[in-house]
């Protein structure tokens, strides 16, 4: 156990805690925002701390303050349940959140000879821990909708529990495919897979490699965690609010959190299988470390080009129309964000030229690309995040015998077609 | 088969219906621009940014608060008939009436108090009155106040409303 071994561990489970919670209230507020601009509102854009608005953000905080302050509601008639009922959100949150944690970051740090995993946990099975933990989630849905004696309840916790069943099959079996592909169970070994080409020039991403797989793994990710176009759990013209009727407060608030972190974990786990994970298609890491001042000039460059956009995006939209009496406070905000970023990307710049050009110091090459990667991999989770959140208003709801149908009928049999033709494949290219 | 009848070709029933995704990324690609085209303009939007924008298409027949109206002299045009108390469906007017002493007419109310926290904007008192002294034309959308009793608007209070429509006294009481 050197020093660095034990920063690096310390410091991807601060990444991997900070990347699934602080995700929740940008999630939250990026559903209302996004859902708002398709349907042509404006959303949640007036709460501010001293004038800082952030686009809106800090209305997820007020939320939560909200949610805090509610009065604690237990039914009367759960009597000895009442334990049992407060840990079912707590189950369905805790199982999300640990699921997310065998997502790798970036690859595999070589430091001194010691090969460090970027992994919240560093385990080498991860995709059967994500299977496992991911599947005990809907244990907490169960719990709830079965103690709150109530129909709407009862009948969205078994719901869930026959979703789970349907959908954790063609699931199972399209990651099924995936191991057969990459030969491994390791996420991190998946996206190191990927980060090759295939014919040449086509970067050898999951969804390139196995569009079936990957399109049912996406489908039924998308059933797992409960969201449009399969929210069965909750209906509101059928079941109320499904499980969680009975649930106020705090424990709504779990449930609800829950929902996020699940959602940003079936995205990082479609990232991490089929989009390529950390990785920009074509460059793997050793290719950025072998060349690392060309990487850095086309970081140096590309950074202030974002921020050039980002600053103009800024000074654009976060106005109000000259009809408005009062901006609020937006063109201060404006002012200080953009400094604020002008003097990041001088530091980066900073960084970045010294390290490229002045320094021959391959551990600090080695850590700069997998913050870079730590970067892209944010980038590429945020993006899906949004996909997610577009599919949801942009799909009607399927009915749940619709949703049934089309996972035993359609999924599970394609994706056991699919298995066999990639066994098969497999098994004739490898012998 | 008689020849009224209309055959409605079922649709969802091609390959390409049943696949499902074509359809989703047609819908995607609607949503998709409409999020790309207000990201890129927010202040394109066409909503009202209330508190500080106030709306402007407010019409002369929009039932917005009451008003007491006055005559050419400046004096109240009610006559305390109860019309408008009689007519009113929520029963949130109180009249107390007065004989008059100044000799433009027989009657005039004392007191009148209508509680806007039981009223239920619905402009029957207008209709009901006959001599024009209850109006809607304020064009006062927006109504708040600390208290219950801040709601119950006193007969002073009404007086001092004006028409936002340039009809300022009664047509009936002049």
């Amino acid at each position: 156990m050197s020093t660095f071994s034990i920063v690096v561990a310390v410091v991807s489970l601060i990444l991997g805690a900070l990347l699934a919670l602080l995700t929740i209230p940008v999630l939250v507020w990026l559903e209302r925002r996004i859902a708002s601009l398709i349907q042509d509102r404006l959303g949640p854009n007036r709460t501010n701390i001293f004038g800082f608005r952030l686009g809106g953000v800090v209305q997820s905080f007020a939320d939560v303050v909200k949610l805090l302050l509610k009065e604690e509601y237990y039914p009367s008639h759960i009597n000895m349940g009442r334990w049992l009922f407060m840990l079912a959100p707590v189950i369905t949150f805790v199982a999300a959140l640990l699921a997310f944690m065998v997502i790798p970051f970036a690859d595999t740090l070589m430091i001194n000879g010691e090969a460090l995993r970027v992994q919240a946990l560093p385990v080498g099975f991860s995709l059967l821990w994500y299977l496992a933990i991911g599947a005990i989630g809907v244990l907490g849905v169960i719990f709830g909708g079965w103690l709150s004696h109530n129909k709407y309840a009862l009948l969205g916790a078994a719901r869930a529990g026959s979703m789970v069943i349907s959908y954790e099959l063609a699931l199972g079996l399209s990651a099924l495919a995936f191991v057969v592909t990459y030969d491994s169970v390791d996420f991190n070994a998946m996206v190191q897979w990927q980060s090759g080409v295939f014919w040449g020039v086509v970067p050898a991403w999951g969804i390139l490699v196995q569009p079936v797989a990957a399109i049912i793994l996406i489908v039924a990710l998308f059933a797992e965690t409960n969201r449009n176009p399969f929210t069965v759990a909750e209906g509101e013209s059928e079941i109320v609010a499904g499980y969680m009727t009975e649930h106020t407060a705090m424990k709504f608030a779990m449930y609800f959190m829950g929902e996020y972190v699940a959602m940003n974990t079936a995205s990082a786990v479609i990232i991490t299988m089929i989009f390529g994970g950390y990785q920009l298609p074509w460059v793997s890491t050793e290719t950025m470390l072998t060349h690392f001042s060309t990487f850095a000039l086309a970081l140096m460059v590309a950074i202030p080009l974002v921020v050039a956009v980002l600053i103009r995006w800024m000074r654009k939209n976060n106005t109000v129309r000259p009809t408005v009496s009062t901006d609020g406070g937006r063109g201060f905000e404006t002012k200080v964000l953009s400094i604020a970023l002008v003097v990041m990307t001088l530091f980066l710049e900073a960084v970045l030229l010294y390290l490229g050009f002045f320094a021959e110091n391959l551990v600090a090459n080695t850590i700069a690309v997998a913050l870079f990667q730590v970067a892209v991999f944010v980038v590429k989770l945020m993006l899906f995040n949004i996909f997610f959140i577009i599919i949801r208003w942009t799909v009607p709801r399927f009915r749940y015998d619709q949703v049934q149908h089309l996972g035993w009928y359609y999924l599970l049999p394609l994706s056991l077609f699919n298995l066999l033709v990639t066994a098969i494949i497999v098994v004739g290219v490898t012998s | 088969m008689s020849s009224n009848i209309k055959v409605v070709t079922r649709h969802g029933n091609s390959l390409k219906d049943k696949l499902y995704l074509p359809a989703i990324y047609d819908g995607v690609k609607v949503t998709f621009k409409h999020l790309f085209d207000n990201v890129t303009d927010m202040n394109a939007i066409d909503t009202l940014e209330y508190p500080e924008e106030q709306p402007t298409d407010i019409t002369s027949r929009y039932r917005g608060l009451h008003r007491l109206t006055h005559r050419a002299d400046d004096t109240i045009a009610c006559v305390a008939c109860f019309m408008c108390a009689t007519a009113c469906p929520s029963n949130c007017i109180f009249i107390e009436a007065v004989d008059r002493e100044d000799g433009v007419d027989e009657k005039m109310p004392k007191s009148f108090f209508i509680d806007t926290l039981e009223c239920v904007f619905c402009g029957y008192c207008v209709e009901a009155c006959p001599c024009d002294a209850i109006r809607m034309d304020t064009g006062i959308f927006s109504l708040t106040g600390n208290s219950r009793e801040d709601f119950v608007m006193g007969k002073e209070q009404l007086l001092s409303h004006k028409g936002a429509f340039g009809e300022e006294v009664s047509c009936a009481r002049t």
